[in-house]
């Protein structure tokens, strides 16, 4: 095995025991992975990511080393970022193994300098659960005149328990501790700190108020278990409150549990569920959060909804790819485009409903286009099944405009 | 407790090749005196039941660590000087551990470890700019935190032109039309 690491061929060894056994092998093979992650970019992340699991956490030992050197890598300046994201998604992916991997977490962290503070955070990091007198100590630490750096809690894991802790409905937090949970988010979200040479110089709470005001308000609308029509009232509020992105992302979990609740659908028949358009307004202001959207979308565009009429789930999917078209016109293009062209492969999907996206979307769309986007949304227009009946209203034909631009691109012959 | 006893009873806890991930398990089982007949007999140990012996050492209460902090001192020095790779890497990364609840990540004495680093080091460098996917905590920040994070991040490209908004625009104005009525009829109430 060493010899035909020696020789360069790590791509060959997939055994993942002999790969582990000596960790000269091993760090060859963590470094042709890494390295391929980082030129792949984010799908090849994502594809990548199991096999990656499976080999870095065949021992702890491999986990610990794998997560030490990433850690180093992740603290430079330049490509730190994706290097951490990766440490994240290897977290995270572990811990969906069962794997305890929180004291490792914690020991690379700057934590271990603030005993209270790691004790709190590793007790409800390992159990995957909050507690309120965890909450309470990070609560009071956060409070002082100096507290821990903001660092500390802003592990995703924990943000995610506690958003899932306000958001998630029925979910009951003792309403006297509600306060401290609603604090430290908001602090976590909102608190910058500024460093020279790792001394800390400043603790900028500015929108720590605006931000605990604006998530208390807002946890409360969705705490009441409010229906469509009940909440209308309150849209407005909403629409001005998400823009804060702990709060988008606190709504975006409401709604998901909520849509995906099977009578949703048969108990909201407007042609457009309110809670939809509070995704819209997400994505219009968060991009970070396209992702997010997308993969909620997708999930409900799969789903079979066989309590509906077969025409009532027709208009709702429709629904739903008109969700996916504001996505795609707020920025997230490939992404969306993409799933559509899988969809179509698959042969799975209704072809009026791929006919009535690559309608809408060409309603809306006008040159220059990229390379990238014809490329990926070419075949959807090429073919006969979709757009061969496709005319507007005003009898003008867009696909053949779309064509003739592409040709006089020199995209087709 | 005799050195043959500690040997086979980490032997019978820690010899499973099958789960790398147990040395947890014996944490609470241990105390001041197992540490001690354990440096004894730590070389009669197969290599994987060192590593995962040291893992324990993770999972015992901090109280604990600071108490015992020279036994498990002991038995990292003697994991450092270990003929087995792994062990000495996992004896070096957890040195600093007792003392301090961190890691040690000064390691580039081992040259294994030092070029893997350097190689990966260079591709992180050379794909900052085209490959930027953000670490997850980015999605809750408020754009200060997020700017003194991540600096200011490029535009998304612009993969078309938009000659006019879809539907939702449309949806989105019927919408807080509705509302703006509803909660004035509710004022008015």
């Amino acid at each position: 095995i060493k010899l035909i690491s020696d020789s360069g061929y790590q791509g060959e060894i997939t055994s993942v025991s002999t790969a582990c056994h000596q960790i000269e092998v091993f760090s060859r093979v963590l470094r042709t992975s890494i390295t391929s992650m980082l030129e792949g970019g984010e799908e090849i992340m994502e594809k990548n990511l199991p096999e990656f699991t499976k080999m870095v956490c065949h021992g702890e030992h491999t986990y610990l080393y794998s997560q030490v050197l990433m850690h180093i890598l992740s603290q430079e300046p330049k490509g730190g970022s994706n290097i951490r994201r990766l440490c994240q998604e290897l977290q995270k992916s572990a811990s969906a193994r069962g794997l305890d991997v929180t004291p490792i977490t914690l020991a690379l962290s700057r934590a271990a300098a603030y005993p209270r503070a790691c004790q709190a955070l590793s007790a409800m990091l390992s159990r995957a659960a909050l507690n309120p007198a965890d909450i309470s100590v990070l609560y009071k630490m956060y409070l002082e005149m100096n507290p821990p750096p903001v660092e500390l809690i802003r592990v995703p894991a924990f943000l995610d328990l506690l958003v899932e802790s306000l958001f998630k409905p029925g979910f009951k937090i003792n309403p006297e501790h509600k306060s401290k949970y609603v604090y430290v988010l908001s602090y976590a979200a909102s608190v910058t700190e500024i460093y020279k040479k790792s001394v800390r110089k400043n603790i900028n709470k500015d929108e720590l108020k605006p931000t605990v005001q604006a998530l208390e308000k807002v946890q409360a609308l969705c705490g009441q278990n409010k229906n469509s029509s009940e909440l209308i009232a309150d849209v407005n509020t909403l629409f001005l409150n998400i823009k804060f992105p702990v709060i988008a992302y606190g709504v975006l979990k409401w709604v998901d549990y909520t849509v995906s609740d099977a009578s949703y659908f048969k108990l909201n028949p407007d042609t457009t569920p309110l809670h939809l358009v509070l995704i819209d307004e997400i994505v219009t202001n968060h991009l970070l959060l396209h992702q997010k959207a997308l993969d909620l979308f997708t999930r409900l565009f799969e789903s079979s909804f066989e309590e509906l009429d077969v025409l009532v789930r027709l208009e709702l999917k429709k629904t739903v790819l008109d969700r996916m078209v504001h996505l795609f016109s707020r920025g997230c293009v490939i992404p969306v485009v993409g799933y559509i062209r899988r969809c179509f492969v698959k042969q799975e999907t209704d072809i009026s409903l791929i006919r009535h996206f690559v309608m809408e979307i060409l309603d809306v769309i006008a040159p220059p286009y990229t390379p990238e986007f014809i490329q990926m949304f070419l075949p959807l227009i090429e073919n006969k099944d979709i757009t061969g009946s496709m005319k507007s209203d005003d009898g003008s034909n867009p696909v053949s405009e779309f064509l003739s631009h592409c040709k006089s691109d020199g995209m087709v012959s | 407790m005799a050195t043959g006893d500690t040997s086979l009873w980490l032997h019978n806890k820690l010899g499973s090749t099958d789960d790398l991930w147990s040395g947890k398990t014996i944490c609470s089982q241990l105390s001041q005196e197992k540490l001690q007949s354990t440096v004894a007999c730590f070389h009669t140990l197969q290599p994987h039941v060192k590593v995962k012996l040291l893992f324990s050492f993770l999972h015992i209460p901090r109280r604990n660590v600071e108490q015992w902090k020279s036994d498990l001192e002991d038995l990292l020095m003697m994991a450092i000087h270990d003929t087995d790779q792994w062990v000495s890497m996992t004896g070096e990364i957890l040195r600093t551990y007792p003392a301090t609840g961190m890691l040690n990540l000064d390691l580039e004495d081992n040259s294994t470890f030092a070029d893997v680093l350097a190689d990966l080091k260079k591709i992180a460098i050379k794909k900052s700019t085209d490959f930027t996917v953000l670490p997850m905590e980015c999605q809750y920040l408020n754009k200060t935190a997020l700017l003194t994070i991540t600096g200011q991040q490029p535009q998304p490209l612009k993969h078309f032109a938009l000659k006019r908004k879809p539907k939702s625009a449309a949806l989105r104005a019927e919408l807080l039309q509705k509302s703006s009525e509803a909660a004035s009829s509710k004022k008015n109430n």
